[in-house]
């Protein structure tokens, strides 16, 4: 599904990503922990197309074909969703409705016809009572308003409307209590499928406790240095990231 | 019409004035007095610094009497709308000192109060709450040569009384200049709610003076969406106790659109609030003006006032010049004024495209919720929804965003 080869990115001209090498299979969850500064957010950033961030070097291909190549819009009409870390607040577009033309337009480079308000809004329901997002909110501004918690759930519940092939999702567990915390898992966990990959990306082993990975990265400096299965996460909780960093010297 | 009848706008002053009631003729006689003395304003006029005003100093125009504003809607129960020639006729004395812009006027408003021949008088009597809006429409005349209409509006409120007023400006080609002068006089504890529509019209200069009485509303909503030369002064004196006054614009502007903005609050009495809020979008070689003073005198204690002014700039040769200020002589005040010039949020638009909106659309969505903020804040449901589609039929993809905002 998604295969990242020798990957350098610079941000200003400062490296951040020197060498990054992962290969996610379809039907797989990969987390990727990281201390602060690591890189986390720019390969996330990367994936999805933001600008500013350079490639100096490798590749990453989607599904066969070159993904750095296509705009952000594409990225998401093939099926790439970034959850984001930060979401955006936009006063004044309604999140129903933009994502309404989101998935229109998905569904256009799809081949599909577009939905029509009344389906639109069944769908919009019932993947909204997945992650427990109050109606009024999914009629509101995007995020403008939210508290920390609503804006993730938010996120959760635009994936499960979008149906993303591949889901990065940037540190989802970040200010969020235990109880919202289970939510979201909950919400993820829901979309876990067969033809479906995730990176969930993650400073904290506790969202590894609820979303429970494949395959856990350790990204620190820009590069991958170890890589194992859960229990390598549950190590990192124990020993820090200082150990696994001296370790990885050896 | 021919050639003969053109002439400059300050050539077309009569010498004397010899019709109406004595005062009329007088205030008439002032303000011609005052413009043969002062002129029309330049470039070093410093409130028409950033306006192109040679363009129309020294054009020679006819003067057009088709200037008077028309009635569109249905009139609301208890509403009056008079001709003013005709009350001038009949019973001058109703509009004694109504018409004289509170003292003597200057450059384009003294124009108006020397040539203006026929207008609108609206008024709602004490306590009378006028449930529906009162629509006037003034459509600029076309005409194969430059022409100038001087159209004049009192609006009058008597105590408690309640009016949402929706003026219409709309013009078909450039070359025709409108120069306008609305009075509106609001008793103690009026409510108004004004909502003018600037639609791309070629030269248009107007007025709007808000006199106060204490604890009245006052609401003003301008849309103004482009035209060659616009340049809109309000003022509002807070004369009594307790009085509001919310100002609030969005415009948009492309092309060679230049669109000024000029707003006056005078804090006279104590425990008044004013807020200002004008939000504008340029692109292509558009230029816009927005300046805002507020004056606060020295009895005008326990005042609270605020001013902001947010601009987009969309293209590399849009212009902006904006001046919030603030003159403060009292000391127990709450006074802040900003503005912003910048281009629309990155990451905002990321966040749009990352979940595949296309680019150009979401472009367009964000600049749509910039100014829709504005139109927002209308209270009247059916006028909200006409003004959000003015500006939905001048944005690209308005269409698609109609759905989506």
């Amino acid at each position: 599904m998604l295969k990242i080869e020798d990957l350098h990115v610079e941000v200003d001209g400062k490296p951040i990503l020197k060498g990054i090498n992962l290969e996610v299979e379809a039907g797989q969850v990969h987390a990727i922990m990281g201390p602060n500064g690591s890189g986390k957010s720019t390969l996330a950033y990367v994936l999805a197309g933001r600008d500013g961030y350079e490639v100096t070097k490798g590749r990453v291909t989607y599904k066969g074909r070159d993904l750095l190549e296509m705009p952000p819009e594409q990225r998401a009409a093939e099926g790439v969703f970034l959850g984001f870390q930060y979401p955006v607040a936009i006063p004044g577009v309604s999140n129903i409705y933009f994502l309404k033309a989101a998935l229109n337009a998905i569904r256009k480079h799809r081949g599909e016809a577009p939905l029509d308000a009344i389906d639109f809004m069944k769908l919009a329901k019932k993947k909204a009572a997945l992650v427990q997002l109050p109606d009024e909110l999914t009629k509101r501004s995007v995020n403008d308003g939210f508290s920390g918690g609503e804006k993730k759930r938010n996120e959760i519940f635009q994936m499960a409307m979008l149906e993303p092939s591949l889901a990065v999702l940037d540190e989802t567990d970040s200010g969020l209590d235990i109880d919202a915390l289970k939510v979201v898992a909950e919400g993820v966990n829901g979309l876990r499928a067969p033809d479906r990959a995730m990176l969930v990306i993650t400073h904290y082993q506790r969202l590894l406790d609820y979303i429970v990975p494949d395959v856990v990265h350790v990204l620190i400096g820009g590069q991958i240095v170890r890589t194992g299965d859960k229990d390598l996460a549950k190590r990192l909780e124990k020993e820090g990231y200082s150990e696994v960093r001296e370790a990885s010297r050896l | 019409m021919t050639d003969a009848n053109r002439q400059t706008l300050l050539a077309s002053l009569p010498s004397s004035f010899d019709t109406g009631p004595d005062w009329l003729r007088v205030l008439r006689g002032r303000a011609a007095d005052a413009l043969r003395e002062q002129g029309l304003p330049t470039k070093r006029t410093e409130a028409w610094r950033f306006t192109p005003v040679r363009s129309l100093v020294e054009t020679e125009f006819s003067v057009d009497d088709r200037g008077v504003p028309s009635l569109v809607s249905a009139l609301p129960d208890g509403v009056s709308v008079r001709h003013l020639a005709e009350v001038l006729e009949g019973q001058p004395e109703l509009l004694q000192a109504r018409l004289d812009l509170g003292g003597v006027p200057s450059h384009f408003a003294a124009l108006n109060t020397a040539l203006f021949r026929d207008g609108l008088w609206i008024d709602v009597p004490p306590d009378t709450l006028a449930s529906e809006p009162l629509e006037i429409s003034h459509r600029i005349p076309t005409s194969r040569e430059p022409g100038v209409v001087y159209p004049r509006v009192l609006v009058t409120l008597g105590e408690g009384a309640e009016l949402t007023l929706i003026e219409t400006y709309s013009g078909t080609e450039s070359g025709q200049l409108s120069n306008a002068v609305v009075e509106v006089d609001l008793g103690r504890n009026a409510k108004m709610s004004h909502v003018r529509v600037h639609e791309n019209a070629g030269l248009q200069v107007g007025r709007v003076d808000v006199r106060q009485a204490a604890d009245s509303r006052y609401r003003s909503t301008v849309i103004t969406l482009g035209g060659a030369l616009l340049r809109f002064d309000v003022r509002c004196l807070l004369q009594g106790k307790g009085a509001q006054c919310q100002l609030d614009g969005a415009y948009l502007l492309e092309g060679d659109d230049h669109v000024d903005h000029h707003t006056l609050v005078e804090h006279q009495a104590s425990h008044c609030q004013s807020t200002q809020t004008y939000r504008g979008i340029v692109s292509g070689k558009g230029t816009a003006v927005f300046d805002g003073v507020v004056i606060v005198h020295r009895d005008a204690q326990k005042t609270e006032a605020h001013q902001e002014n947010r601009n987009l700039l969309l293209s590399d040769t849009a212009t902006v010049h904006t001046k919030p200020h603030l003159e403060i002589d009292a000391d127990d005040v709450i006074c802040s004024h900003g503005a912003t010039v910048g281009a629309l949020d990155d990451s905002q638009l990321f966040y749009l495209r990352a979940r595949g909106v296309p680019e150009d659309l979401a472009r367009a969505m964000l600049t749509y919720a910039f100014l829709e903020s504005i139109v927002d804040r209308v209270s009247h449901d059916a006028t909200r929804a006409r003004m959000r589609e003015a500006l939905l039929a001048r944005i690209p993809y308005g269409e698609e965003i109609r759905g989506v905002t």
